[in-house]
């Protein structure tokens, strides 16, 4: 008996795993063309977001927007991001998408290349202009942009006016070009990525969007141990959105009068709120007269 | 087929193999059983770790490449994903695949090639809320842990990906491979060993079988030497001490035959010398009283010739006549006088003769001696072939009888043949029995034998043979 009782506990002790069942059988060198996506019943309209916080940082923002859009239009919603600022202009350039949020110089750059539109501005703390924040960490000693020499220094985009052309002109400002007094530079490609490089000590200093800035730090107070203020820039005109020279007059019109009632309608609150916007508002293209001003004494290349 | 027989078909094998086979049986099934079982534990505790690795790593991989794909998602930056894809296929050699679908399940990327499995698609999902969720799938390749993990909360996609078990059974074959290598070393390791303990158990064991035999042969000198403090050799001390005893007995049961030889040897040296004594003292003093006796009763006749019983004179001296004649015979029987005289042989030609004469039985006698023998030998033979003739006439109811004395070699030999009715010599009792005791007893007192060939209505044959060779024997001249 006892050997047989030995014989069982073997027996048992082979018997296969208590596992997950099988969920199903597979032959994964049966290799198929993927099926075409079904038509869409509804062409989606396709909104641009500039880079201007991280993707994953922008879906969030702009995701209870979008989705108020969609329910307002009727109409499905595609969300475009690209990494750089350019990439998006280019979108808009040609037509791919319909509405775009963009960066302040990248309007300034479409609309002198390709006529890009002005559709409204976002209008922030009773505003609608924004400064560009020069951030150090917290601990560092660094009183201004003259201390940062020798450093490293974080850009956001290459085209971004607060990220980018402000501080370009504060180094040429000290008689430099930014490649000869940085230490090094780098482009981060989104503000958010830019505080947190500065945050995390990656980089000496960074120059960014005073909107983003204090969203950020609303979002997260513990930045402000971490991060310092140390230069801030005069007024320029907000990031605008804008409409593709493609956009159907109808379809702008409706678009405008949409942004511009939001502030009055309550079920817009959230999405208003997300991204950190109090109300859509009209804005003339001679806002931005300052900045092409600077934008002038600063020649800013595409590439870093 | 229940248990006994089982057992009893069992111990029929396992009993009729040696000892040497049957402790190599031993050693080899308990090597053979302990190493399976270690292989099996091995096995089964290996697969339930490498399957809760494989689980957790497919698990964080996913979780990682769901983490790094959000952006280029976002993005539409479809090269990175690409990139992305062939990075974590490279960087995680288990992983079979890996590939990412858009919110509505469309594949954006994937690690295939030219096509995409569809079948692979429905397999496995996970809720926008769920952290991951882990499926077994059953692939042409083996078994693949499907593990799917939202990105964004599933707002932009899932990531998939699939962790092949191939070098979990490679790891498995592997260690079965080489616990059965092991099993193999240790097995012939074992085999040396159990050739060892059979030479270790069982040398005292022949050692034992090969003093019992000597034993059995009459050598109660052998010992086995106690090779070890176990059984055997407690086995060993019992023989030793039950050698001895035998040996002591032997040795008493040696005195008490010597002792009865002297004694029946004196007996018969005692016998002998009262026989001579017996037969001289007939033949001396009452055969020449008898002779004086019958010479006065002639005279007395001769003298009273005239007496008026000179008739009784002569009658009495008829008697006395004829008791000198018995007391020649009886002193002739007793020891006759020629076997001193003359030897064995005119002793047994006249022994012969006289009995063929009483008996009317013709007796055929060869006698093929060139010299007189030792005098005990020729006593013995004498009264052999006394006794020997006397049981053919009591007995045999025979019509005719031979004896052959002859010297041959270094012995001499003597045959007594008779063509009667014969008898079975094994089933001998009573005073015939103890007869044919004495002549044995008397031939082998010398040394020699004494062989009875007889069956019924066969007549028989007695074959006594005495070697000549001086013996080792104390016996007395006589």
């Amino acid at each position: 008996m006892k050997k047989i009782l030995l014989l069982l506990i073997l027996l048992a002790s082979c018997s296969p795993l208590p596992q997950t069942p099988i969920a199903g059988t597979v032959d994964l060198d049966n290799l198929q063309p993927l099926p075409t996506p079904p038509d869409q019943q509804a062409v989606p309209l396709r909104v641009a977001i500039a880079a201007v916080i991280s993707p994953k940082g922008t879906l969030e923002s702009y995701s209870p927007f979008l989705s108020y859009l969609e329910a307002k239009l009727n109409r499905p919603i595609e969300l475009v991001q690209r990494r750089t600022y350019l990439e998006v202009n280019d979108l808009i350039e040609h037509g791919e998408v319909d509405l775009a949020f963009v960066c302040t110089s990248a309007y300034v750059e479409g609309h002198n290349t390709f006529g890009m539109e002005l559709l409204a501005a976002p209008q922030v703390d009773g505003k609608t202009t924004y400064n560009s924040y020069l951030i150090v960490p917290a601990r560092s000693e660094a009183q201004s942009i003259s201390d940062l020499r020798g450093k490293v220094f974080a850009f956001t985009d290459p085209i971004s006016l607060s990220g980018r052309v402000y501080p370009t002109y504060l180094v040429h400002q000290l008689g430099f070009d930014p490649e000869a007094f940085f230490a090094r530079t780098f482009f981060t490609y989104s503000h958010d990525e830019a505080i947190r490089a500065v945050a995390g000590g990656v980089a000496d200093g960074a120059a960014v969007d005073s909107l983003v800035y204090e969203f950020a730090l609303a979002r997260d107070p513990s930045l402000a141990e971490k991060v310092r203020v140390i230069h801030v820039s005069p007024d320029f005109g907000i990031p605008p959105v804008v409409v593709s020279p493609f956009t159907r007059p109808q379809v702008k019109e409706e678009l405008q009068s949409l942004l511009l009632d939001m502030a009055n309608d309550p079920a817009a609150r959230q999405a208003l709120a997300s991204m950190g916007v109090e109300r859509f508002v009209l804005i003339d293209d001679s806002a931005y007269d300052g900045v092409r001003a600077l934008m002038g004494v600063v020649p800013v290349s595409v590439s870093p | 087929m229940n248990l006994q027989t089982f057992l009893q078909r069992f111990w029929a094998i396992a009993g009729a193999v040696s000892i040497r086979t049957k402790i190599l049986g031993i050693v080899l099934g308990f090597i053979l059983l302990l190493g399976a079982g270690v292989t099996l534990q091995a096995r089964y505790a290996l697969t339930a770790t490498m399957t809760a690795q494989l689980e957790e790593q497919s698990v964080s991989v996913s979780r990682d490449l769901a983490a790094r794909a959000a952006d280029p998602i976002l993005l539409n930056d479809l090269l990175s994903l690409h990139d992305l894809l062939d990075e974590t296929l490279a960087n995680n050699p288990n992983v079979r695949y890996a590939f990412l679908m858009d919110e509505n399940g469309q594949v954006i990327a994937h690690t295939f090639g030219g096509g995409f499995p569809l079948d692979l698609l429905p397999l496995n999902a996970a809720a926008p809320d769920e952290h991951h969720h882990t499926a077994l799938i059953q692939t042409d390749e083996g078994l693949v842990w499907d593990t799917a993990v939202p990105i964004l909360d599933g707002k932009i996609g899932t990531a998939r990906i699939g962790l092949s078990d191939a070098s979990m059974q490679m790891a498995l074959s592997t260690l079965t491979a080489q616990l059965l290598l092991t099993i193999v070393f240790v097995s012939a390791t074992g085999v040396l060993v159990a050739v060892f303990l059979t030479w270790i158990l069982t040398r005292p064991i022949l050692a034992l079988v090969n003093a019992t035999q000597a034993v059995a042969k009459g050598d109660f000198t052998r010992r086995v030497p106690r090779w070890a403090d176990d059984e055997i050799g407690d086995l060993a001390d019992a023989f030793n001490a039950m050698t001895a005893e035998l040996a002591h007995t032997e040795e008493l049961r040696r005195e008490r035959e010597s002792l009865r030889r002297q004694l029946m040897e004196k007996v018969i040296a005692t016998q002998e010398d009262e026989r001579r004594r017996i037969a001289r003292e007939l033949h001396d003093s009452t055969s020449q009283n008898l002779t004086s006796l019958i010479v006065g009763l002639r005279m007395m006749e001769a003298q009273c010739a005239h007496c008026p019983s000179p008739t009784k004179a002569a009658d009495l001296r008829q008697v006395a006549s004829h008791t000198l004649e018995e007391v020649h015979d009886l002193s002739m029987r007793l020891r006759p006088r020629v076997l001193d005289d003359l030897g064995l042989a005119a002793a047994l030609e006249r022994l012969a003769h006289e009995w063929q004469s009483r008996y009317k039985i013709p007796v055929d006698v060869v006698i093929q001696l060139d010299e007189r023998l030792p005098g005990e030998i020729e006593t013995a033979l004498y009264r052999i072939v006394q006794e020997a003739l006397t049981n053919i006439a009591r007995h045999a109811q025979a019509k005719s009888a031979s004896l052959l004395i002859e010297k041959r070699g270094g012995s001499v030999r003597a045959i007594v043949e008779d063509d009667g009715v014969g008898f079975d010599p094994s089933a001998q009792r009573g005073e015939r029995h103890l007869g044919l005791l004495g002549m044995r007893e008397r031939a082998e007192l010398l040394g020699g034998a004494l062989t009875i060939e007889s069956s019924p209505n066969r007549g028989t044959s007695i074959f006594i043979e005495i070697p000549l060779l001086p013996q080792p024997s104390n016996l007395p001249t006589f």
